[in-house]
């Protein structure tokens, strides 16, 4: 009972935030000019007040939200697509294929992503868009690694043997009788996974290297309010507390779906 | 399988060093390719700001860079195995290995700290929470296990500093390079902050491998022999319940090694990973390329010793393979 109603509040929560993420930014004030004062108080005008240059706080965290939301999705997407492809083709595809493929997936999969992913942003140079880059290229092994092993199952149950007996081919084979399987277990694992790579997208602003000012996300948020933390402790308040709320609701959903695709796993 | 005993351990053994010295060659390849694709060379950076193409040219034959990219690749495996790894782009263009010998000391002491403090405290909780199944202190330790693990450090860090520092005035806010207090004193929230996640993470094992080994049989033996509890529970059960979680001490061990970026970066920690952050903002990569090499291979290492040693600790491992 406990878990289902976990699961509906996350289910509600992250409604709400893409919304918020979606009308948020033009709903009252544009997150990036200053429109009052510095450090206002809350007020009828600004909801939650105003940051230290001025800017309405509400219109910035709506922006954070369209990042974080923008990030999570885009990577989440790539590295489902790369990550099925590698998994299918460890399983299926031809020897010279399969055996580098997952060799490479290992190698990545022993190397610590943020290590990586750091690394790459390096290179690229910060932003947006090297951010996306670096943790799409740091995300899929975990798929693929996934799909692998659900995939060698369904390899031995009677419904695929069976079909496999009367001659079907490999492309129906993946599409009709392997694919359809995988969906449940991949959106459940979809949500923590985005969880962790809205995580990581913040980790990076925080540290200055991602999103760059005057750009909002919800981690340079929150670098940003921390020499102002003992006048305006409420300035660092709201990103923490969106972020974690976010993360929480995307872990109670992704368990909740987990329940669902897999009913023994509980 | 098959071949005796010995055999077979040095078998494994050797596998496991093949698989890490894989692991290192990826690395390597890694953070050359990424030094490949960023802007600016050392040549640039040796010629100045003023130098003509032609001049930089010239300085990039004499150093090599012209050279094929296999060629240039062999040649920074070998100069980084030697602890070269040329010189920093800003500044004084001071040689990265000096910078690097700097930072990796606070660095690993900071992660030996945290991987103390959270194996402890992890150990003992999660021993709690298998004794007192479903009870009060298990709820909480499982709780409190949730908050760490899902809790980010950036957001734990303002909070704890805000209380410690800033309300309580018990803990500096910042590391202060010059020493006014004794070290440990800036090191206290830092560590804290790094331990929380390993900490939650191994309770959580601990409790899990715990709760296995109180049900088998021999526990139930011990017991009907009458020994005492407390007995039982340290001798008899955790000895036997620990072994997964000595591997994953060894492991969240490399992970602190690797992941002290925002640690380092909030508290002003002069360590690896702060010094990485700066490298990336200065476009200084040569350092950057050079703590993630010594970072990663770290991280191997551990890993590899990790999976030498643990089967050693199961006596069942230890006399099938002597």
């Amino acid at each position: 009972m406990r878990r289902d109603w976990l699961f509906w509040a996350g289910v509600g929560y992250l409604t709400l935030l893409v919304l918020f993420a979606v009308f948020g930014p033009m709903l009252r004030y544009d997150p990036n000019t200053p429109v009052g004062r510095p450090f206002l108080e809350p007020s009828a005008q600004f909801w939650l007040g105003t940051d230290q240059q001025g800017r309405d706080i509400v219109a910035r965290l709506a922006a954070g939200a369209r990042v974080s939301l923008i990030v999570g999705l885009t990577v989440q997407a790539v590295s489902l697509l790369v990550g099925v492809v590698v998994g299918v083709l460890g399983v299926f595809g031809p020897r010279w294929v399969a055996g580098p493929l997952m060799r490479l997936t290992d190698a990545m999969f022993a190397f610590p992503d943020i290590l990586l992913a750091i690394l790459i942003v390096g290179a690229v140079g910060m932003g947006l868009l090297p951010v996306v880059v670096a943790l799409s290229i740091t995300a899929w092994p975990a798929v693929a690694r996934l799909v692998r092993t659900q995939v060698a199952s369904i390899k031995d149950r009677e419904f695929f043997v069976a079909s496999q007996a009367l001659g079907a081919p490999t492309h129906h084979l993946v599409l009709r009788h392997v694919l359809p399987h995988l969906w449940g277990i991949l959106l459940a694992v979809s949500m923590v996974d985005v969880a962790g790579t809205i995580l990581a997208e913040s980790a990076l602003s925080f540290l200055g290297i991602g999103v760059q000012a005057p750009d909002a996300s919800w981690g340079s948020m929150i670098n940003a309010g921390r020499p102002e933390m003992v006048s305006h402790p409420l300035l660092i308040l709201w990103p923490c507390l969106l972020l974690s709320a976010t993360i929480f609701a995307l872990n109670f959903v992704g368990d909740g779906l987990r329940t669902l695709a897999d009913p023994r796993s509980r | 399988m098959g071949g005796s005993p010995p055999v077979k351990a040095l078998r494994q053994v050797f596998s496991r060093l093949l698989a890490g010295l894989l692991s290192l060659l990826f690395v390597s390849f890694v953070t050359f390719l990424v030094g490949e694709l960023a802007p600016g060379d050392a040549a640039m950076a040796r010629a100045g700001d003023k130098a003509t193409p032609e001049a930089i040219q010239r300085i990039r034959v004499e150093m090599g860079l012209d050279r094929p990219w296999p060629e240039r690749y062999v040649r920074f495996v070998a100069d980084a195995a030697r602890g070269d790894f040329g010189r920093s782009y800003q500044g004084t263009r001071e040689p990265v290995a000096d910078i690097v010998a700097r930072a990796l000391p606070l660095t690993a002491k900071v992660a030996t700290l945290a991987i103390l403090l959270a194996a402890a405290v992890g150990i003992v909780l999660g021993t709690l929470a298998a004794v007192y199944e479903h009870r009060f202190v298990d709820r909480a330790a499982l709780s409190l296990s949730t908050l760490g693990v899902t809790v980010p450090n950036f957001v734990l860090i303002p909070i704890l500093q805000y209380v410690f520092a800033l309300q309580l005035d018990y803990l500096p806010l910042d590391y202060d390079p010059r020493l006014p207090a004794p070290e440990i004193y800036y090191l206290v929230l830092p560590v804290v902050v790094m331990a929380a996640r390993p900490m939650a993470m191994l309770a959580r094992l601990t409790r899990a491998s715990m709760i296995e080994t109180l049900q088998q049989e021999f526990v139930k033996l011990a017991t009907a022999k009458g020994v005492p509890k407390w007995r039982l529970y340290t001798v008899h059960a955790l000895r036997n319940a620990i072994l997964p979680v000595v591997t994953a001490v060894g492991s969240s061990f490399g992970i602190l090694l690797t992941g002290s970026f925002i640690t380092e970066t909030a508290f002003s920690i002069p360590g690896l990973g702060r010094e990485a952050i700066n490298a990336i903002q200065r476009r200084d990569t040569p350092v950057l390329l050079a703590i993630v090499l010594v970072t990663g291979a770290l991280f191997i290492l551990v890993n590899l010793i990790v999976d030498a040693v643990t089967p050693l600790l199961d006596p069942r491992v230890r006399e099938s393979q002597l």
